[in-house]
């Protein structure tokens, strides 16, 4: 039968990373849709280059940066005994990055999509601009928020190369089942690696569906 | 009770304006700021809300500064107790009706003050649904309603009444000098409507390009004679037409069509859709009860 | 509109009502009756210049020289132009402070028989004229 250990590793990855990036995503997002700062720019761009990098580009550099080679990686390792390559944490800190605009992305343009008047009114009200954000204007862009939970989540999933770099291929603690398929495959194990395809594949179907039919047509406008 | 002296440069598609406005306006008053737009009225209204911060100057309410450049005091819109109508109503569309009134609640603020407006604006029936279900005029009535909730001393309506259909206006234009006495609020009142300025405010500032104009009353502002005539409307002209030997001009005032006769001399530089002053004596008109 | 301008040559207050005259020339003074007072209306002053209005609909006409009549307000005129209509029929008038122009009956000119040239005067009571800066 089948190995469910990477399936499992892959959900518990996907569900950490999408929880931590959301809690990263609001305030970025937020900054990025209001900023009149000459920096935004930059930031957007930042956010924005896992979209056309590759990821083996992203994985590379966070393995240079986190290897206890390097004094980053020693300092990590000396200060807090952490140690990111080969590691899960080191995982979850790679998909953030790479996932990140996914998450961004959708929020940001929701944000920006919001009547001024609107937070203006809540100010206007006394409310502060914390109050205005979880009250006012989160609540109202919740296909955008649904839409950047649901791309960050799935595009976890479908990661490979940013695993592969600096996760490598440990069971249990980074074999996700990107990996595995590639290692069935390798091993010439077509069936097993068929199997794991075929799960990813309906997820991967079944989440973009059910954000489709909630959003009505965002994705395609997202992604124009 | 406000008094404020405000510039700022704007910039715009238009291109640079520089704001010079000096305004005193009494406790009570019913204040409208008048003229063509990108002439800075709203622009005026945003910086004494502290929405936008305006280069230099000092606006002070009652005893309170808001805004002192040279005192470098910029108190946040947060802390700045007014009331703001907002063109678009900006109500929030993820709370019901009651919901975006309860929003509005300070910390330990009385309840019963909700049930008061909503009664006030008549919204007892749709207080339950969301801002979308409703109606341009419900909506501004539930703006209205809010605006009032912290229970501001300064009311300011951003032409809060442009985009709905004349009999509705008429309406709220009741409701609000209804709630600016009830509350005894000093309102400024941001609008291009004549007669709706006429109707409502005790005192006029006629901005053009950044600059004030004019100040006084309504009816010095918008005819070049004071007329003694008593009984005076604003209106609109609707038709001219010729009867032998002079004419009768068809004027729209509010709902009502009336009918004046005019002399040729009168009428040359009258036509369609201009704006005009119907006045009489107090002695000529008759009155008749309106049997229920 | 008949419009003649002046100054306030007298001012009579009674509680809210004030009676203006108005020196259109050294002969001629209108009256007018207000729902105003000087407290009131800030342009109600002894010598400011002013303007008398009044409809041409409210113009009285008659060819008696000193007619009995509770009309303040009497211009002697001659009539310049008569224009008939099948009701209402326009009648100038000219006389030494201006034209003045008055709307009557066209059945009214046939019985008094007034004719262009002839000498009349005009009348308009006090209700009837307003004033204007």
């Amino acid at each position: 039968m089948i190995d469910w250990g990477p399936l499992i590793l892959t959900a518990k990855l996907a569900l950490v990373t999408t929880i931590i990036l959301l809690a990263i995503s609001i305030p970025l997002a937020y900054w990025l849709a209001f900023s009149k700062s000459r920096m935004k720019p930059i930031v957007e761009t930042l956010v924005s280059m896992p979209l056309v990098l590759p990821p083996t580009v992203l994985g590379f550099y966070l393995l240079m940066a986190f290897s206890p080679g390097n004094s980053f990686g020693a300092w990590l390792q000396d200060w807090f005994g952490i140690r990111l390559i080969f590691s899960f944490s080191g995982l979850v800190i790679g998909s953030m990055m790479y996932s990140l605009p996914f998450m961004v992305n959708p929020i940001q343009s929701g944000l920006a999509g919001l009547p001024n008047s609107l937070a203006e009114a809540s100010y206007v009200l006394g409310k502060s601009k914390m109050k205005t954000l979880f009250s006012v204007l989160l609540p109202n862009i919740k296909p955008s928020l649904l839409t950047g939970v649901v791309l960050a989540f799935a595009h976890t999933i479908g990661e490979f190369g940013v695993v592969l770099m600096i996760g490598g291929n440990i069971p249990e603690k980074t074999k996700v089942v990107s990996i595995a398929i590639y290692d069935e495959v390798e091993a010439l194990n077509y069936t097993q690696a068929n199997t794991y395809s075929i799960i990813l594949f309906i997820i991967a179907f079944m989440v973009l569906l059910s954000v489709y039919m909630i959003n009505g047509g965002y994705l395609k406008k997202f992604w124009k | 009770m406000i008094k404020a002296h405000i510039y700022k440069t704007l910039r715009s598609a238009a291109g640079k304006m520089e704001l010079d406005i000096e305004l005193n306006i009494q406790k009570g008053q019913f204040v409208t700021l008048y003229g063509p737009s990108g002439a800075g009225k709203t622009s005026t209204l945003r910086i004494i809300a502290g929405l936008l911060t305006p280069d230099k100057g000092q606006i002070s309410v009652g005893d309170t500064t808001w805004f002192d450049k040279e005192q470098k005091i910029n108190s946040p819109t947060q802390q700045r107790k007014i009331g703001y109508v907002f063109q678009d109503y900006a109500l929030f569309p993820n709370m019901s009706v009651r919901k975006n009134l309860e929003y509005a609640l300070e910390k330990k603020q009385d309840k019963n003050i909700i049930d008061e407006l909503i009664s006030i604006v008549e919204l007892e029936e749709l207080q339950n649904r969301k801002p979308e279900t409703l109606s341009g005029g419900q909506q501004q009535r539930v703006a209205l309603a809010r605006a009032l909730v912290r229970q501001p001393e300064v009311l300011l309506l951003d032409e809060p009444l442009s985009a709905l259909d004349i009999n509705m206006r008429s309406k709220l234009q009741d409701y609000i000098l209804k709630v600016h006495k009830a509350y005894h609020l000093t309102t400024i009142l941001v609008s291009h409507d004549i007669g709706e300025i006429i109707k409502m405010s005790d005192m006029i500032y006629d901005l053009k390009d950044g600059r004030i104009q004019k100040v006084g009353e309504p009816m010095s502002i918008f005819t070049n004679n004071q007329l003694s005539g008593k009984f005076q409307f604003v209106g609109d002209v609707i038709a001219i037409s010729k009867q032998d030997v002079f004419y009768i001009v068809t004027v729209l005032i509010g709902q009502s069509v009336v009918k004046v006769v005019a002399q040729e001399k009168e009428i040359v530089n009258l036509k369609i859709g201009d704006k005009v002053i119907v006045a009489s004596k107090a002695f000529n008109p008759v009155l008749q009860k309106i049997e229920k | 509109m008949n419009v003649f301008s002046g100054h306030i040559s007298n001012i009579q207050v009674s509680k809210s009502l004030s009676m203006i005259s108005v020196a259109i020339d050294n002969a001629h003074i209108l009256k007018a009756i207000l729902v105003e007072t000087p407290e009131t209306a800030s342009y109600l002053k002894e010598g400011k210049q002013i303007s008398v209005l009044f409809k041409e609909t409210e113009v009285i006409i008659t060819p008696e020289e000193e007619p009995l009549i509770s009309v303040e307000n009497k211009i002697r005129a001659t009539i310049a132009i008569i224009e008939k209509g099948e009701l209402l029929s326009k009648v100038t008038l000219a006389s030494s402070i201006g034209d003045i122009v008055a709307l009557v009956t066209s059945e009214i000119l046939e019985g008094l028989s007034l004719k262009e040239g002839q000498n009349v005067v005009a009348m308009v009571k006090v209700n009837e004229i307003m004033l204007s800066k």
